[in-house]
């Protein structure tokens, strides 16, 4: 047993000090540690901690159309704040407020009273009068805050309203651009905040810091607000007249992709955006919809074939017989009896299918999608929108003679409004695809100055500027001496194209349920905006295609490129005396034909359709007679089929 | 045992004096808020202090001029009298319930904590005993069997309040004295083993231990919750940088920090203080520890110097845990700071001991 000496204790009692003296730095050194190496970041979670915000907001960017009219805009309304634990009295704090505010006094008591910081008076405090807020304020109740806050205006009512979309209660945006560009609209919050004890009253001596909102960022957008109202007024009308399940129009610069104006129907007010179904405002229907585009998609086909010197308009005859025979299927031209011998010219200003089946074998499958995907078909255009479609084309593999031919004509692809203006800009601008885009000039709220702007964003060259030309020549013959004649403006130089698409509902199409549509430019030698408008299932007098949808695209052209101060064209393709300088037309043979042929035609006379069925059995008057212009023909329904030629 | 008395330690006085004072001051700034939250009186908690110092100092200057040894007499009662009052306190309607253990005999003010007794009460006997066995010790069957028995015991009865920091404290007190006395360091060895699965043993068996050890470890995982006293804690510190916020100019004592007037003071030290404040209250502490072991190596028994080094063991180790706690070092644990937690019982047990430290330098052997 080992003897336990005074030395042993001695050595121990000096072992005991160092491990102390050991310990004591520890801490120390620790202690340094959490003061010098965490003391920053502690110091700013503690700040957080300590001080209670009272938001500010940022005041909402405004939009405004590229010449600065304003259409959408914010109002002010301040919001009722408190911070329970500042209120001496809640009971009177409550039922001064409910006095005021006009609102449930139990429910505010309750909100005064919440176990929270600060508490919004919610409904009856949000976004209220300056007038109440003044009143609030002289009540001079502690505890009880007034923030700036603002609404959102639309001063222009149901004006783009698709376009525009909305913002909600808090200013958030919740669809259209106020969505897309919410964060640069938005800005950022400010506040005031107080140092607080851990029960949310003030800390003695303790400066409040303010942190001023950063205001959103104004927006100029590629819109013209006289082309805009334009459209609205022609879509009102289209809509009186013809009372159609919808209707739509866009209108861009085909030289930059800038859009001009859009919109369509049903619509509604930004303002008042609950009155309708979240249906009518979440699709914006000119880059939402998709459908089959019918001749419009001719320009395509004709573009193409040009480029690819597959035909020359002039010198080139096809003989129409009134159909052609594809892979066993017949596909009949809307004439009866054919259009006999033309100049592929002539094919186009007649809409003639079988003449553009001939195109599209000249050109062959890989060749006409080549085409059709370079247009910029099958995919989504890249409009600073949400919600676009990419429309649907035939997958290459699967494409046979008969959806070669019939794609050459426009059926059986579906495509966007917006994807047929940007290909169609694209064919007569001198053959560049443009992205379409809205958004242009981004501006700082405080000093007025462009931060950013979008310039025209070119995708790529499609054709040359020669066949672009050639298409141009084409089209403005189509207006001048075709079935667009309905579109011609004097002295513009309207060059454009009908279409009919027929609707389809779960793999089959309805009958007697067409969308109507043209695509127009103008002036054809140097287009400055493109237009398409298409009425969906026009209804009260069933007219021809062209007939609906053309005169509402010419006023559009005309009335636009008259505000934009475009000047009139000395010379221009002379307008064919057609029907309707002639009082008295033949009336001609309808029969055998189903509606969606005579949509492709183009008569200045009325129907009067009779009975179902797909084909027409009989007309009256019969053909050959001689009618007065805007006669009414009657046709009768049925689903035999008759024999053409 | 006739030796000259030395005049006293000054630098020990001066360091307990600091303190006391440091103590006072700061238990009012940490505690004005709450005073007048709970009391509508910012004085409620440092009047109390004040007076509580009082009688400590009363008491320390008794103890400084009554001749250590003379206690040896007393120490086998006091121990005594001690385990009745840990059985005492146990008894539901005689012990108080304050912060979830019955630790608590009296009446209001008047209340006192057992547990703070035993722990220099056990002192006191394990010094008398090692000296009068003085080699016993180097026998674990003779020695030092007896003298753990009667350690846990005490530890085991701290235990059922439940006291886990005071007991703690306790053992770990007693460890030191068995430590310096000469116990053998393969005793320790085991017994260090044994310990470490007893203190996890522990820590197991209540939910709320584990809590602290994993929000120990990290704080952030449960901000509301169990992390909620450290991060409190961190708050106050890291702010303070070197020179502090200022005097009364603390944040974190307006109810952020759940006891900013007890377990957390060190807290509020640096925060108003910074490090200059923070560092100088751990060297005063550190000026305790030397002086105290100089007292131990000096003293003129065997009795003297255990009796020592288990007075500057008990509060070194109060100092190390608090503030070890307080900077994130350590889980939380509820141990008060010596001379400067809000504390009656605490405070004047402290200064009792204290004037038994100073009784002891007094009659240092002149080097």
């Amino acid at each position: 047993m080992s003897k336990i000496t005074k030395t042993l204790v001695r050595k121990r009692l000096f072992f005991f000090l160092i491990i102390g003296l050991v310990l004591a730095i520890v801490l120390m050194a620790r202690l340094g540690y959490v003061q010098f190496g965490l003391g920053g970041w502690l110091t700013g979670a503690a700040e957080d901690s300590w001080s209670r915000d009272l938001p500010f907001e940022a005041e909402r960017g405004e939009i405004l159309d590229r010449n600065g009219e304003v259409l959408a805009t914010n109002v002010s309304a301040p919001s009722v704040l408190v911070v329970p634990r500042q209120i001496d009295h809640p009971e009177e704090t409550a039922a001064m407020l409910a006095d005021l505010l006009d609102g449930d006094q139990e429910r505010i008591y309750r909100q005064v009273t919440e176990n929270s910081s600060i508490v919004r008076i919610n409904p009856d405090g949000r976004k209220i009068d300056q007038e109440v807020a003044g009143d609030i304020r002289k009540m001079r109740h502690s505890g009880v805050y007034i923030v700036e806050d603002n609404k959102r205006h639309y001063p222009q009512g149901e004006h783009l309203a698709h376009v525009l979309g909305f913002a909600g209660i808090d200013n958030q945006g919740l669809v259209g651009l106020e969505s897309f560009y919410d964060e640069k609209l938005a800005g950022q919050s400010g506040h005031v905040s107080f140092f607080s004890d851990a029960q949310g009253r003030r800390l003695p001596d303790m400066a409040d810091q303010y942190q001023p909102p950063q205001n959103g960022m104004d927006v100029k957008l590629t819109i013209d607000d006289r082309v805009q109202t334009i459209i609205e007024r022609e879509l009102d009308n289209a809509e009186a007249t013809y009372n159609p399940d919808g209707a739509l129009a866009i209108a861009m610069d085909p030289q930059s992709g800038e859009v001009l104006g859009m919109s369509s129907r049903p619509h509604f007010n930004p303002d008042d955006y609950q009155a309708v179904s979240p249906e009518i405002y979440n699709q914006n229907r000119p880059i939402w919809a998709q459908y089959e585009p019918g001749s419009t998609f001719k320009i395509i086909t004709l573009a193409a074939a040009l480029e690819e010197n597959k035909v020359d308009l002039e010198n080139d005859h096809y003989y129409d017989s009134g159909s052609i025979e594809v892979a066993g299927h017949r596909l009949r031209c809307w004439k009866k009896g054919g259009h006999g011998s033309q100049t592929f010219l002539e094919v186009v200003q007649n809409s003639c299918n079988p003449g553009f089946v001939v195109l599209g074998e000249r050109l062959g499958t890989e060749k006409l999608f080549d085409y059709i995907r370079a247009f910029g078909f099958g995919q989504e255009t890249g409009i600073d929108m949400d919600g676009e479609g990419s429309g649907i084309l035939f997958k290459e593999e699967n494409v046979g003679p008969l959806e070669r031919a019939t794609t050459a004509f426009g059926q059986g692809v579906a495509v966007t409004p917006i994807q047929q203006v940007a290909a169609v800009a694209a064919a007569v601008n001198g053959g560049t695809l443009y992205q379409p885009f809205i958004a242009k000039d981004w501006i700082d709220p405080d000093t007025d100055m462009v931060i950013d702007s979008q310039l025209p964003i070119a995708k790529r060259n499609v054709i040359s500027e020669e066949t672009s030309k050639e298409v141009r020549r084409a089209l403005e013959n189509v207006v001048a001496q075709g079935t667009g004649g309905k579109a011609f403006v004097d002295g513009y130089r309207v060059g454009g194209k009908t279409g009919t698409a027929q609707k389809a509902s779960g793999g089959r199409y309805l009958e007697n349920n067409h969308i109507v549509s043209f695509i127009g430019f103008a002036p054809a030698d140097d287009p400055q905006i493109v237009v398409y408008v298409a009425v969906d299932n026009p209804k009260n007098t069933v007219q021809f295609g062209g007939v609906v949808s053309a005169p509402i695209a010419g006023k559009i052209i005309g009335d636009s490129l008259e505000a934009l101060g475009v000047p009139k064209r000395e010379d221009q393709i002379e307008k064919k005396l057609t029907w309707t300088d002639v009082p008295v037309l033949e009336v001609p043979d309808l029969t055998g034909l189903t509606l969606r042929d005579i949509h492709d035609a183009s008569y200045p006379l009325e129907l009067d359709i009779q009975g179902s069925g797909e084909f027409i059995q009989h007309q009256s008057p019969a053909a050959g007679e001689r009618v007065e212009e805007g006669s009414t023909v009657r046709i009768f329904m049925g689903d035999e089929e008759q024999p053409r030629d | 045992m006739k030796n000259t008395k030395q005049p006293v330690d000054g630098l020990l006085l001066f360091a307990i004096g600091a303190l006391l004072i440091i103590g006072v001051i700061m238990v009012y700034s940490a505690s004005a808020a709450w005073g007048e939250y709970r009391f509508n009186d910012p004085f409620y908690f440092s009047k109390r202090q004040a007076l509580f110092a009082f009688v400590g100092v009363i008491g320390l200057v008794i103890m400084m001029h009554f001749d250590y040894w003379k206690m040896r007499r007393y120490v086998v009662p006091a121990l005594f009298v001690c385990f009745g009052l840990l059985i005492l306190v146990l008894i539901p309607g005689v012990g108080l319930i304050r912060g979830g253990a019955q630790s608590w005999i009296g009446v209001g003010a008047f209340s006192i904590q057992p547990s703070e007794f035993m722990k220099l009460a056990m002192i006191g006997f394990l010094a008398h005993w090692l000296s009068n066995n003085n080699q016993l010790l180097a026998s674990f069957r003779k020695g030092l069997l007896p003298l753990l028995a009667t350690i846990f015991v005490a530890f085991g009865m701290i235990m059922l309040q439940p006291d886990l920091g005071t007991g703690a404290v306790m053992v770990a007190t007693s460890f030191i004295i068995l430590f310096v006395a000469g116990a053998k360091i393969k005793h320790f060895a085991i017994l260090g083993g044994l310990g470490v699965l007893g203190f996890v043993g522990l820590i197991a068996s209540a939910p709320y231990r584990i809590d602290r050890i994993t929000s120990f470890l990290d704080p952030w995982s449960d901000p509301l919750g169990t992390g909620f006293q450290i991060i409190q804690s961190l708050y106050a510190i890291g702010p303070g940088g070197l020179f502090g916020m200022g005097f009364g100019e603390s944040r974190q004592k307006y109810f952020y920090l759940p006891e900013p007037q007890t377990d957390f003071i060190f807290a509020v030290i640096a925060e108003e203080g910074g490090f200059i404040a923070g560092a100088m209250v751990i060297f005063l502490f550190t000026v305790i520890l030397w002086r105290g072991i100089r007292a131990a190596l000096l003293a003129p028994d065997s009795f003297g110097t255990y009796l020592a080094v288990g007075i500057v063991g008990m509060l070194f180790v109060q100092v190390a845990i608090n503030i070890g706690v307080v900077i994130g070092l350590i889980p939380v644990t509820g141990i008060t700071l010596p001379l400067l937690s809000y504390g009656g019982s605490s405070l004047t047990l402290m200064l009792v001991a204290l004037g038994i430290l100073l009784n002891i330098s007094a009659h240092a052997r002149s080097v």
